[in-house]
């Protein structure tokens, strides 16, 4: 009967399946490890490069009106407010992220 | 940089500077340079996996043909999950990304070669295009419904406005940190283990400093991928603001 045993052989496998997924993958800390790096890395260029380009705007603002240095600070603060809001928003991202990976694996 | 000890050589940045292929002289905007080999390479090696490894289109796949059909398989879930449905359309680009810089990543490790991902010119230009594209396809789908993204309609109205010029900066922040973050990656990384291989010079540390290159350049391929990764997925993440639904 080689259909009976094909179908025994499809549980069997099914069998090692499940139980090769609820192995935890090797490697798995130093991966989580390293995102979380990534991250922290990600949000301090993010905040770093809001600040320059406000000071940016700010800058060529100013040499179009003349009113260095102004426009520079105004728009250095609006730029560093950006930063922020910027890596608030990765930080949420992240976060939901992290649910969803939690809610899969419930 | 002659250090204590018969000389040091140490120059971790020689390794980035752009030389013409062919003879000396200065680099005009058309000169074939070492930046145009590596960027051509990496074109060649995605056609040599995704056109000639894929060429028999077998239904058991070979290996080339799997590598192929895993990338597909995994960047096309990717876009369909971050960007939604109406992203899948621009599934193609976001799957040139991807190989490109990839490749490019992966071709800088092997010794002697150049990165061309080290370089913001390079990645600047990928940024740019995302950036561009993304606003483009944004202001033609949605119209002056697009910059409604700039106008905080939860806040009070006086805030409004300041708002506004905030979230404006933090848009323009996205191709910045974008580029960036490849180039500054690849940069600190390649520069990292230049210096420990000038290190190796001297007898009396040169196997911790074989060791260190060795564990470093394991870090350097992960970072590799990961970098390409993160680069595509935030192409998705500001795709999704230009064609997804506007409820949120």
């Amino acid at each position: 009967m080689a259909e009976d045993d094909d179908a025994e052989r499809m549980r069997a496998l099914e069998r090692r399946l499940s139980e090769a997924r609820k192995a935890p993958a090797p490697g798995k800390d130093m991966m989580r490890g390293l995102s979380q790096g990534e991250a922290a890395w990600r949000m301090v260029i993010e905040l770093a490069t809001g600040m320059a380009v406000g000071l940016g705007i700010g800058y060529g603002l100013d040499a179009l009106f003349g009113t260095r240095p102004l426009l520079m600070v105004v728009f250095a603060l609006l730029g560093f407010a950006a930063g922020v809001r910027v890596m608030l928003g990765t930080a949420r991202q992240l976060a939901e992220a992290a649910k969803r990976a939690e809610e899969e694996a419930d | 940089m002659a250090a204590e000890g018969g000389g040091l050589q140490i120059h971790p940045m020689d390794q980035f500077i752009v030389k013409p292929l062919f003879g000396e002289g200065p680099v005009h905007w058309y000169t074939p340079t070492n930046v145009t080999l590596w960027l051509v390479l990496a074109v060649v090696a995605i056609g040599l996996l995704m056109v000639v490894g894929t060429r028999r289109r077998a239904i058991v796949p070979s290996r080339s043909q799997s590598v192929a059909e895993l990338m597909y398989g995994f960047i096309h879930n990717m876009v369909e999950e971050v960007a939604g449905h109406d992203g899948v359309k621009y599934f193609p680009y976001v799957m040139t990304l991807f190989l490109f810089i990839l490749f490019a990543n992966l071709l800088g490790l092997i010794p002697m070669s150049f990165t061309t991902t080290s370089h913001v010119a390079v990645t600047a230009t990928l940024a740019l295009a995302v950036f561009l594209g993304v606003t483009v396809l944004g202001l033609a789908r949605k119209g002056v419904g697009f910059l409604a993204m700039f106008w905080v309609s939860s806040a009070p109205l006086a805030l409004r406005p300041i708002l506004a010029v905030i979230e404006l900066i933090s848009y323009f922040v996205r191709p910045v940190s974008h580029s960036i973050r490849l180039a500054g990656n690849l940069m600190a990384g390649h520069a990292v283990l230049k210096v420990f291989a000038g290190f190796a010079s001297v007898a009396l540390v040169s196997p911790v400093a074989i060791g260190a290159m060795t564990a470093i350049y394991a870090l350097e391929l992960l970072v590799s991928v990961i970098q390409a990764y993160v680069f595509t997925i935030l192409t998705c993440v500001y795709l999704k603001d230009a064609v997804g639904d506007a409820h949120h």
